[in-house]
């Protein structure tokens, strides 16, 4: 170890980079089963939806929710980007050299992550600027961009359900098979969960 | 001549495996400086094999209780069949238990008493004290009167190199891996270190020391089907006896064991049989209750070795593209026991024979294990015929095992020697200055320089190194295997002859250029055929049965005649060793009746190539 | 399955001869019973090519020198039994180990300078007495220590992990599993912050991606992945109690 680093850096600083990472990681996993299950309020119907929108509103928690959300996505990314090395075409090539699932999985967490950045971007501007969620603009948003939202629920579920299982498997409070099986099950759930919702805004759109 | 790198230390010692390394240590801790050198890594030496156990009469385990010193003795020259030094034996045996606590304080997680009553695979139920739980447990091996075998699960002998290596790690003591010593440097008089090939570039080192140590380990491959690692081929005795002055020591001992596995020859250790496993012939009878009534499966490995070739002989062997072979029995221990106790074997099984031995019989044949004889040393491991070099462990003829070796003494053997033959080797370097001729250091480079060039030119000739090793292994095989006599050992000495002087005209395919696996192999195959001829001829001159030399012309032990050593000497440019013997030296137990094996009166008589009793 | 024409595509190299560039070379070899690819490089070597490097020691799967990429996967070529692989086979060195020649890496420095970085030995500042009885163990303390000093250095679990290829320092799952060996052992007195200092870093313990290739490619089957979430957690606590 060079001297500078070794004067320079707390030797907690790893740990506490490893620890922020996990917990940002968790705290958005939450987030977006949550977030999912919100938005599967629309299969009660167009007015409960509207209403679960308006007591969010009214209790001030989206304004606390999204920009502390915000906070911890970028806490996230931060800690996250010092696992990306500086020279990118070593993945690359280490995975095509050694054929492994889970090497595979992670590279596409990846990418899924650079695609959720951006999609996100596009998605949080969209209903900023659209302010309040209500079912007929929601249905508008989905109508028209029905392909973006499916890819971003992909996208973000797989991001999420990998790396809740990384993080239980890294940790081992679980046994890495049964883990595996759970963040799958729980997935596949939102998954089916986000597509049905997406389902029902769809048909609203013909109704409207 | 090229410029090579001359390497000055106190100890050198070649060979990192438990004997080299366990030596290297008391050395070092004596305060002196230590150079080892090995063919790989520390931790990949043959050693690491040795999954069965070390024996220390430490009397912890219920079946071991009542065990000590004089009990070891008894068994280890029983074993030995009167053919070891007793003196040697003794030291030995009061020293093992020193040897397994001190493994123990630096960290082997040798297996433990629990206490409390358990049923052994035979049905008889025995009770562990309560007093001794947590103390250091044994298993039963073959040829001991008490359980004395230590061990840790399946692994022992990987424990034991990781725990040594780890503390020749942590005293910093220098280690040359993929360095080959390929000649002794001496002035005739006393031994000035080696000449080595590094195995990673291929240059020449000379290692200069005060003393010089050989813990090479044995020489198995010479045999084609060996259960050794496949960098056993006898090069720390062959460089000791192209000295000329050097003698090797009872080399026509070779152990048979009694469990290879066809046809990888890979061992399954004597545990899977000391924990209750059954040899069964093709009618799956076990058949070792009608030879040894008393010890069964249990009797030392050169008997159930001759009795299972017996048995194949009478035409109980199980036919197979790879010869006839036997069964061995252990389903009915149980997936539990198999799958902790002995997971090493059903892994063996299951890798590289595609059966799993807790439903299926394993397939079993006598294979090449162990060399009783090596380079002889006195007690103190000095070696005869050379000043400041010393041997131990298989590369050695300590002679702690005679004509046969027990299990659990060979990685006794390796530690315990280690400690005393170390603790000579840095008493006796404390006393040497360093002298010696630039000269003399640089000549014995050019020699092997030049011997490395006429191979790469093929100067002499053309011959191809394997195939001279594949042909030796087979006469090996063929004529000097479990049963020997005199017309199959005399056709063995006359072709290995013949195949010594074609390994004086090898030439390699290759341009040996680096690390040349061809040249590696170029360089030691004449000395490979060397000591082939040294067991073939002395087999041939000993004209008795002892341990594991079995003669059919002369089926009797004869301690009249045969109470002694052979000696093997290689004279510069000689087609045959010379051959001396020495007095075997018996101070307390004199030659009587092994309990076990053909001359036992507790034999049953049914004997085709056995004698009467020896009493 | 046997009698069938194998064709093995195998990494050539001799890092010694200037001229010499690395490239793939085609043998072709007839099956034969229970063949594994120890037998197939020795075949080679004795009857092709006797410039061919690569290493075996015990051939018993016990000693841990015969890691290489066999169709992309680190494995031990000595239990590699032909008769599971297509007849088009693979072989590459292992990755991350310095490269001696062709197939043959040097697994013994790298996996020498771990054991120095973690102090792989027993501390403790006992003396033996020879006259004395042995301390007493729980025998299933024994076999867990055990269970973790069962690795074999072969370095499989470094060739497959991620972390390894990109940091080389990082200590891998081998060698974050030797210091769960001395963890466990009693008669080690380093405390967790001691182990801290060592591992407690993104080169040890937080540099693990979780990926898991090592416990995947374990051919020791060792319980990779709970040895290293065991050191996590420790090391976790150790660092967030000051």
């Amino acid at each position: 170890m060079s001297l500078v680093r070794t004067l320079g850096k707390n030797p907690r600083c790893d740990l506490y980079l490893d620890l922020a990472q996990m917990i940002s990681g968790i705290l958005l996993v939450g987030f977006l089963w949550t977030h999912m299950l919100f938005v599967a309020v629309i299969l009660l119907g167009p007015a409960t939806y509207d209403s679960f929108a308006r007591f969010l509103d009214d209790y001030y928690l989206s304004y606390i929710g999204i920009p502390f959300i915000g906070l911890v996505a970028l806490v996230h990314v931060i800690t996250v980007c010092r696992r990306i090395p500086s020279r990118y075409q070593e993945l690359w090539e280490h995975a095509k050299l050694v054929r492994h699932t889970d090497t595979w999985t992670w590279l596409f967490q990846l990418v899924t992550a650079l695609g959720i950045v951006i999609l996100v971007m596009i998605h949080v501007w969209s209903v900023l600027t659209g302010w309040p969620i209500e079912a007929v603009k929601s249905t508008e948003r989905m109508t028209s961009f029905w392909w973006f939202y499916i890819a971003l629920l992909l996208l973000g579920e797989y991001h999420a359900g990998f790396g809740l299982y990384r993080i239980f498997v890294k940790w081992g409070w679980i046994k890495r098979k049964t883990i595996g099986w759970v963040t799958k099950t729980i997935t596949i759930i939102i998954v089916g969960l986000g597509l049905a919702a997406l389902w029902a805004f769809l048909q609203l759109g013909g109704a409207v | 001549m090229m410029n090579h790198h001359v390497h000055v230390t106190d100890v050198l010692v070649i060979g990192a495996g438990l004997a080299g390394e366990r030596a290297a240590i008391e050395a070092s801790l004596a305060g002196l400086d230590v150079t080892v050198l090995s063919l790989v890594p520390p931790r990949r030496s043959h050693s690491t094999a040795a999954q069965g156990g070390m024996q220390a009469s430490l009397g912890n385990c219920a079946m071991g209780q009542g065990d000590n010193p004089d009990i070891h003795f008894e068994d280890t020259v029983k074993g030995s069949d009167w053919g070891c030094d007793q003196d040697v034996a003794r030291l030995f045996c009061e020293t093992a238990p020193i040897a397994v606590r001190q493994m123990a304080h630096w960290g082997v997680p040798w297996s433990r008493v629990v206490a409390g009553k358990r049923k052994l695979p035979s049905g008889k139920v025995i009770e562990e004290p309560a007093e001794n739980e947590g103390l250091i447990t044994a298993r039963d091996f073959g040829g001991t009167a008490k359980w004395r075998t230590c061990y840790t699960a399946d692994g022992t002998g990987h424990t034991l190199q990781y725990t040594m290596d780890s503390v020749v790690i942590k005293l910093g003591i220098t280690v040359h891996d993929r360095m080959e010593a390929i000649s002794l440097i001496h002035d005739g008089e006393k031994c000035l270190g080696a000449v080595a090939r590094c195995l990673r570039t291929g240059n020449l080192v000379a290692y200069v020391a005060k003393s010089t140590v050989i813990a090479t380990g044995g020489y198995g491959r010479l045999y084609t089907a060996s259960t050794n690692a496949v960098i056993n081929e006898g090069t720390g005795m062959s460089i000791a006896l192209d000295t000329g002055l050097v003698p090797l020591g009872n080399m026509e001992a070779v152990q048979f064991h009694p469990t290879g596995l066809v046809p990888v020859w890979i061992l399954i250790t004597e545990g899977a049989r000391g924990d209750g496993g059954y040899l069964l012939d093709k009618n799956l009878h076990r058949f070792m209750p009608d030879y040894e009534p008393k010890k069964k499966e249990l009797a030392s490995r050169d008997v159930v070795s001759r009795r299972m070739i017996q048995h194949i002989r009478k035409g109980y062997g199980v036919d197979s593209p790879y010869g006839p072979h036997l069964w061995l029995d252990i389903r009915h221990l149980g997936a539990k026991h198999i799958n902790t106790n002995l997971r090493e074997i059903a892994n063996i099984c299951r890798n590289f024979r595609g059966i799993d031995p807790v439903k299926e019989l394993i397939p079993v044949r006598p294979t090449q294990h162990y060399s009783m004889g090596g380079v002889r040393t006195n007690i103190d491991g000095k070696v005869y015929g050379l000043k400041n070099l010393f041997a131990l462990g298989e590369a050695a003829c300590w002679d702690l095992h005679g004509f046969n070796r027990l299990g659990g003494n060979s990685l006794a053997e390796t530690i315990v020697s280690g400690m005393i033959v170390g603790r000579k080797v840095a008493e006796h370097t404390q006393g040497v200055t360093l002298e010696y001729s630039g000269k003399l250091i640089q000549d014995n480079l050019a020699q092997q320089e030049e011997r490395i060039n006429n191979l790469i030119r093929g100067k002499n000739g053309k011959e191809n190194p394997y195939k001279l090793r594949n042909e030796m292994g087979q006469v090996l095989m063929d004529y000097v295997g479990i049963f020997r006599n005199e017309q199959g050992l005399k056709t063995a000495v006359a072709k290995l002859q013949e195949l010594h002087a074609r390994a004086q005209k090898i030439g390699l395919q290759t341009d040996g250029r680096g690390p040349s696996p061809e040249l590696s192999q170029a360089l030691r195959v004449p000395g490979m055929i060397r000591l082939a001829l040294c067991i073939a001829y002395g087999a041939l001159q000993r004209k008795e049965s002892r341990g594991s030399h079995a003669r059919e012309d002369y089926p009797k032990r004869d301690d009249v005649n045969w109470l002694k050593r052979t000696l093997a000497y290689w004279p510069e440019g000689a087609e045959l060793p010379k051959l001396d013997y020495e007095p075997v030296k018996i101070t307390e137990l004199p030659p009587g009746d092994r309990g076990y094996g053909e001359s036992s009166a507790s034999s049953t008589q049914d004997q085709p190539a056995g004698g009467g009793n020896n009493g | 399955m046997a009698n069938r024409q194998l064709t093995f595509n195998i990494f050539r190299y001799n890092p010694t001869n200037p001229k010499d560039k690395p490239h793939m070379q085609t043998y072709q070899l007839q099956e034969t019973e229970g063949m594994t690819i120890f037998v197939a490089l020795n075949m080679i070597r004795e009857e092709q090519d006797p410039s061919l490097m690569f290493d075996f020691v015990c051939r018993a799967a016990i000693c841990g020198s015969c890691g290489m990429l066999i169709n992309g996967k680190p494995r031990l070529a000595c239990r590699t039994l032909t008769k599971d692989l297509p007849p088009e086979i693979t072989l590459l060195p292992l990755p991350v180990f310095k490269l001696i020649g062709d197939l043959s890496v040097d697994t013994g420095t790298w996996f020498r300078h771990i054991s120095l970085k973690t102090e792989a030995w027993i501390h403790t500042d006992k003396e033996f007495d020879p006259r004395a009885q042995e301390e007493r163990m729980d025998n299933k303390t024994a076999y867990d220590i055990y269970e973790a000093e069962r690795c074999i250095e072969c370095g499989c679990c470094i060739a497959g992990c991620l972390t390894a290829n990109l940091r080389p320092e990082f200590l891998g799952a081998a060698g974050l599993n030797r210091v769960a060996r001395f963890m466990v052992d009693p008669r080690d007195k380093r405390s967790a912050k001691d182990y801290f200092e060592v591992i407690g870093s993104d080169e040890g313990t937080f540099g693990c991606y979780g990926l898991m290739a090592c416990e995947d490619n374990c051919p020791m089957e060792l319980p990779l992945q709970q040895q290293l979430a065991f050191v996590r957690r420790k090391m976790a606590w150790a660092g967030l109690k000051r």
